[in-house]
């Protein structure tokens, strides 16, 4: 196979780049790659190890790079918000990669969305909740609990569960909805 | 000063953790440890009311600290725990626990109201169970215990959390779950990591397919110290990426999964090479037997590069028998440079020529099969 760069020397070096998943192979010869001052040569020749690591260095370097540049790109905004309780503006989060208080969330959350579901492909918490917290909370935790073992009972075909499943939900529900409207 | 207060400065002078005995075990065996060399379960906890790291003052970061600090110390269950100030720490004592890998390297700078409780397990120093204050969030607890163990190190993160959580309030939404300063932790906040020794692996030409699969069922992939650090050894730090929409048990049967996997691939591997040993794979491991056997002086991430191959043929049977099995991991962990400075007793600030002999020493004293039991053989 002839080098990808000067198309005249055979590649005996072959680089594999891992980008968001998606491999691309770098097939160079040793003086191009030397060009791309990416290894210095003696290692390449002496030493295996060093050429691995430096390999999979590069590669991960790319990787890490890529992807957290195009996370953040996912977020998109004409105008730059600010954040009515902590004052930290929609820009400096995208710079900074963090937010400034809790309320940043719900300020920036048509913003922030897109990435939640870039990074978590998801974008709704289902793990614990805290301790003390609400009773309406701790219902609304219980039924998607239950919301979840449902799914997994159907694709068991466990129908019976599911059903089982399915009323108590309902249950809930109801006794969600009662505790929001405290007038009834 | 009070008695009590002068008394924990002193602690903090002598630092509890630096007497570190020179302990090894001795070749605990069991592959599934060489090939898994440590787990790591942490969660990001915020205090409710408080602006995030990023921007709260230094008043804050301070209540912050005090807060924490003190409903810790109220409970039964801190008791073995210590109290440290970052700032405080010497600087081979912060470097230290960067090597141990409790602070990471961000957190020893930037040290204003920066804290950290801690206890080790005086039996083994890699495995300790910490909280952090004042880092990218206002809390982390994290545990960190060697070889494959990712539920026992979640259920200790957790046991400190609920214990914390009967004095502290932390900030949560219904959507978003736990809040943390930076998106990709929110949810459960939970992040299991483990560090993998994966030489053949590497070495066989599989690790693009290998990255490949890791990334596309959700997993990040750093080298030896976390972020932006380099590859060193052959080894990987593997972690989930998703904390948010999914189950805390989600997370970590996944990760579990993941681990199984990979020892299987590795063992796979392995046995692949030792069926067909290629040259190139032979003059590596014998190259880096030569220099274990015979350098006067030697880097940690050049120990590390070494014993990794060592380590590998060892398992391929390309070793004499002058050379004792070891364990990868509890060897390393006492190669680094404030490891040995601490460990030794060394100056402070010694050339660094001195560690990198010292450093040898140590290895050929651990390597070094029968420690001339055969006098006159």
């Amino acid at each position: 196979m002839l080098c990808e760069f000067c198309k005249k020397n055979e590649a005996n070096v072959h680089l594999i780049k891992v980008v968001n998943g998606q491999t691309e192979k770098l097939n160079l010869c040793i003086s191009c790659l030397k060009d791309f001052s990416l290894i210095p040569s003696e290692d390449l020749l002496n030493d295996l190890n060093n050429l691995l690591k430096k390999v999979l260095e590069v590669d991960i370097k790319i990787n890490d790079k890529v992807q957290n540049s195009k996370v953040f790109n996912t977020i998109k905004n004409q105008v730059n918000k600010v954040c009515s309780f902590c004052g930290l503006d929609l820009n400096t989060v995208k710079a900074t990669g963090r937010v400034g208080c809790a309320d940043c969330y719900n300020e920036f959350r048509n913003e922030l969305l897109p990435l939640l579901d870039a990074i978590h492909k998801n974008h709704k918490h289902i793990g614990k909740i805290p301790e003390r917290t609400t009773k309406s909370a701790k219902i609304e935790k219980e039924i998607r609990d239950l919301e979840h073992r449902l799914t997994q009972e159907i694709i068991i075909e466990n129908f019976e569960e599911a059903a089982k499943l399915r009323d108590t939900i309902k249950k809930l529900r109801k006794k969600l909805a009662v505790g929001k409207k405290p007038v009834n | 000063m009070s008695f009590t207060e002068r008394k924990r400065m002193l602690n903090q002078k002598n630092l509890i953790f630096t007497k570190g005995k020179k302990q090894i075990k001795k070749h605990s065996g069991s592959n599934r440890d060489q090939i898994v060399l440590t787990t790591r379960a942490r969660i990001a906890r915020n205090l409710s009311g408080y602006k995030l790291s990023g921007i709260n003052s230094d008043a804050e970061k301070k209540e912050i600290l005090n807060t924490v600090r003190s409903s810790f110390f109220t409970d039964k269950k801190s008791a073995g725990f210590d109290f440290y100030s970052v700032r405080k720490l010497s600087k081979i004592q912060r470097n230290f626990l960067v090597e141990k890998h409790i602070l990471s390297p961000e957190m020893t700078f930037r040290l204003a109201s920066k804290g950290l409780i801690l206890k080790f397990n005086v039996e083994n120093f890699n495995q300790s169970l910490s909280l952090l204050l004042n880092e990218e969030d206002h809390l982390r607890i994290q545990n960190v215990m060697p070889g494959l163990n990712i539920r026992k190190a979640y259920q200790e993160v957790l046991g400190i959390e609920k214990m914390l959580e009967k004095h502290l309030k932390f900030a949560y939404d219904r959507d978003f779950g736990y809040i943390t300063s930076c998106p990709s932790n929110l949810g459960t906040a939970v992040r299991i990591s483990v560090m993998v020794h994966i030489p053949s692996i590497i070495i066989s030409g599989k690790i693009e397919e290998f990255i490949k699969k890791l990334n596309n069922i959700g997993c990040s992939i750093r080298g030896f110290f976390g972020e932006n650090s380099e590859i060193v050894g052959n080894i990987l730090q593997i972690a989930n990426q998703a904390s948010l929409g999914r189950y805390e048990q989600q997370i970590i049967d996944d990760m579990e999964a993941v681990c199984l996997n990979i020892i299987d691939e590795e063992k796979e591997a392995l046995q692949a090479i030792k069926k067909n040993i290629p040259l190139i794979v032979e003059d590596s491991v014998l190259r880096s037997y030569g220099m274990l056997k015979h350098a006067k002086i030697l880097s940690y991430y050049e120990a590390i590069e070494l014993l990794s191959m060592l380590s590998m043929g060892i398992d391929l049977g390309l070793t004499g028998d002058d050379i004792r099995p070891f364990n990868f991991y509890d060897l390393i962990s006492i190669l680094g440079d404030s490891s040995i400075i601490l460990n030794e007793n060394m100056d402070l600030e010694p050339e660094s020529d001195e560690i990198d002999k010292i450093r040898m020493d140590i290895l050929r004293r651990e390597l070094t099969a029968d420690h001339g039991k055969n006098k006159g053989s």
